[in-house]
């Protein structure tokens, strides 16, 4: 391989390295303000390999900043053996590394196995590193839409205009009437208000208006029975999605959105970790949160820190020292999706057996839902159309063995008319009970 | 004029309430069929219709709906093998007890391609988004989110006991990685572990011989 630069005393690494070495250079060579850029690459290469879970390059983290440190050991002792073997080196007694360690205990820096240009190399990085440019706007956010309300206002005053319309030419043409009538020698027409002359059109036209008054009637009542479908309905697309102010503005799109958007992809279930367990999905508690925000105070927008900001206070988090104070406040989350007590629902039974994704009932809650809504209607129609169509999924479930083994035999049990339910090569969860009453209702 | 001024009045309040506020659900009529007074998870009791002082309703609003269980609490278990997850992890959370779980621990599943399936599923839902979906420390949070990256699994992770691996789930590690014993249990952590073997096998069954290097020496 002719790559004559690169040969290193550490003969394993040094092709991957100098493979490196050109990637990271025709990357960051440029936006690196570093003089030498090789170094720069190498350093950062090793920087993320070696050091960044536990080191970030201007705030301290699990172990202190790296930027200056190299600075501020110069003269005072031996930078290479602290960061090759800490705890060996603190065995020395260097006044240093001792006033490092008791900063940072019991946490033990892990030993690592880099040369002294190595770690050149991942401190001229740090030294020369510059913060990123904020992102200004995160991929796939998308709000609501308004348009019905708008397109609804513009048919309004559309209607009002044809009435205005209609009402003067109305009032041309009697005067127009008037007018005829005057210059035929029969005077003008007697006045009258409108709604005499609507009346005796009306009566005149008694047949017409009589089905019309039925048709408004009819309307009316079809009307009114419609709206009462959808009282109580908080979610579908009748009625405005329930979408309540939580007191935490948790963004579900920025966590659970497609990675190849900006978002971060986290699996729903890593915060709903119940749902495959329980009859709740489950409202995380914060200790979920902290998995990560113990590392990620800021947001990509001010907003978005002053959220992470919330969190620190419910829990007790001291961001500043890295500690907890041990003052909680639990979080009054609202509740969004609310079954009436007497309908049983259990999220396991779904997620685990029926294997059905979250977004088939909750919506696009990955890709739209800055604010998590009510997606579904979640009323009686809803679910057992649901089950009229669905398969039960038979695979790998050993529950579902005999009940196959009883629709497929012949005379076994005497399930012979069960037979029509594989008629159509499917089962679905209401040919298996899904419709009987007390599968939800007990 | 009256009755014109009525009219226009009832429609006014129809709009009204056909109006989208997101924040409240709408009407209720049987307020009872929404909330029973049977107790359920994450329900507001303040809001309960039974209750018709607002001092009940208040003390109702007060009580906290999620707990944690009692400290020490054992989970029953059904299943008598399945007993031994239950007892209580007994390295504490120190740089000692770490040590110590990964020279001592091992895992009291047998690795089979079945566990390291089982393991997989879990690994995607529960590490994937920042350990990376083959282990690389390449996840999304990662690559997304600017989060400090974890060592790769054939990197500088490669030969971690499966015991400080269980250890790290357990009560987590430093500052960027938490404990995650509350979304886990001992057996689907322990799954998880087979998983990472795997990968730190680069994708074989084949168990490592313990971190101790005098041991595989021996072999």
């Amino acid at each position: 391989m002719p790559l004559p630069a690169c040969i290193s005393r550490r003969s394993t690494g040094s092709i991957r390295t100098a493979f490196a070495l050109f990637l990271s250079l025709s990357l960051s060579a440029a936006f690196a303000q570093a003089p030498d850029a090789a170094l720069y690459g190498q350093g950062e290469k090793l920087f993320k390999g070696n050091c960044a879970s536990c080191h970030k390059v201007d705030v301290k983290m699990t172990g202190p900043a790296l930027k200056g440190a190299k600075a501020k050991w110069e003269g005072k002792g031996d930078i290479y053996a602290w960061v090759q073997n800490s705890q060996a080196y603190l065995k020395t007694g260097n006044e240093m590394a001792v006033k490092i360690w008791d900063q940072y205990k019991p946490t033990v820096m892990t030993p690592v196995a880099l040369s002294k240009e190595e770690i050149d190399a991942v401190f001229y990085y740090v030294e020369n590193w510059a913060p990123p440019v904020a992102k200004t706007e995160v991929k796939g956010h998308v709000g609501p839409v308004d348009e019905g309300s708008n397109s609804w206002l513009w048919l309004v005053i559309l209607a009002l205009l044809f009435l205005v319309v209609g009402l003067s030419l109305g009032g041309v043409k009697r005067s127009l009437a008037s007018a005829v009538s005057e210059a035929e020698g029969k005077g003008p027409l007697p006045e009258t208000t409108r709604m005499q002359r609507f009346r005796a059109w009306a009566w005149e036209h008694k047949v017409f208006m009589s089905f019309v008054g039925l048709f408004i009637t009819v309307w009316v009542i079809l009307a009114l029975w419609d709206a009462a479908w959808v009282v109580g309905v908080y979610g579908g697309d009748e009625v405005p999605h329930y979408k309540p102010e939580q007191p935490i503005l948790f963004n579900h799109t920025l966590h659970a959105g497609k990675a190849d958007q900006g978002n971060l992809n986290i699996n729903c279930q890593y915060c709903h970790s119940s749902a495959e367990k329980s009859k709740h999905a489950g409202i995380p508690s914060l200790n979920v949160c902290m998995n990560c925000h113990k590392a990620v105070s800021a947001g990509r927008t001010p907003e978005g820190t002053a959220e992470i900001a919330k969190i620190y206070a419910h829990i007790g988090w001291d961001p500043d020292k890295g500690q907890y104070t041990g003052k909680e406040e639990p979080v009054r989350w609202v509740k969004v999706h609310n079954l009436p007590d007497h309908a049983f629902f259990n999220h396991s039974t779904h997620v685990a057996v029926g294997k059905l994704e979250c977004q088939e009932c909750h919506g696009p809650i990955d890709q739209q839902m800055d604010v998590a809504e009510q997606w579904s209607p979640l009323t009686m129609g809803w679910c057992i159309n649901c089950h009229n169509v669905k398969e039960v999924k038979m695979d790998g479930n050993g529950y579902y063995d005999e009940v196959m083994a009883r629709l497929e035999g012949d005379t076994v049990l005497g399930h012979r008319e069960l037979k029509q339910y594989l008629e159509d090569g499917k089962i679905t969860v209401k040919e298996l009970g899904g419709w009987e009453c007390a599968k939800c209702h007990y | 004029m009256r009755k014109r001024d009525a009219i226009i009045g009832t429609f006014a309040l129809g709009l009204a309430a056909c109006g989208s506020n997101p924040n409240s659900p709408g009407v209720e009529y049987m307020p009872d069929m929404y909330r029973s007074p049977a107790v359920e998870a994450y329900v507001d009791y303040g809001q309960d219709p039974y209750y018709f002082t607002e001092e009940k309703a208040a003390e109702q609003r007060e009580r906290m709906s999620a707990r944690k269980p009692v400290n020490g609490t054992i989970p029953f278990s059904m299943d008598a093998d399945k007993a031994q997850f239950n007892m209580p992890y007994p390295y504490p959370n120190t740089p000692e007890g770490y040590e110590a779980a990964g020279a001592q621990l091992t895992s009291p599943i047998a690795m089979t391609q079945a566990t390291v399936d089982q393991g997989k599923v879990i690994y995607d839902k529960f590490c994937q988004h920042c350990h990376g979906a083959t282990g690389q420390g390449d996840g999304p949070v990662v690559n997304n989110g600017g989060y400090p990256p974890p060592g790769a699994y054939n990197g500088p992770l490669k030969d971690l006991p499966e015991g400080k691996i269980f250890h790290s789930l357990t009560y987590g590690r430093n500052v960027a990685m938490g404990s995650h014993a509350s979304q886990l249990n001992k057996e689907e952590r322990w799954l998880v572990t087979h998983y990472v073997k795997y990968l730190q096998n680069g994708g074989k069954l084949q168990r490592e011989p313990m971190a101790d290097a005098g041991a595989a020496t021996t072999n």
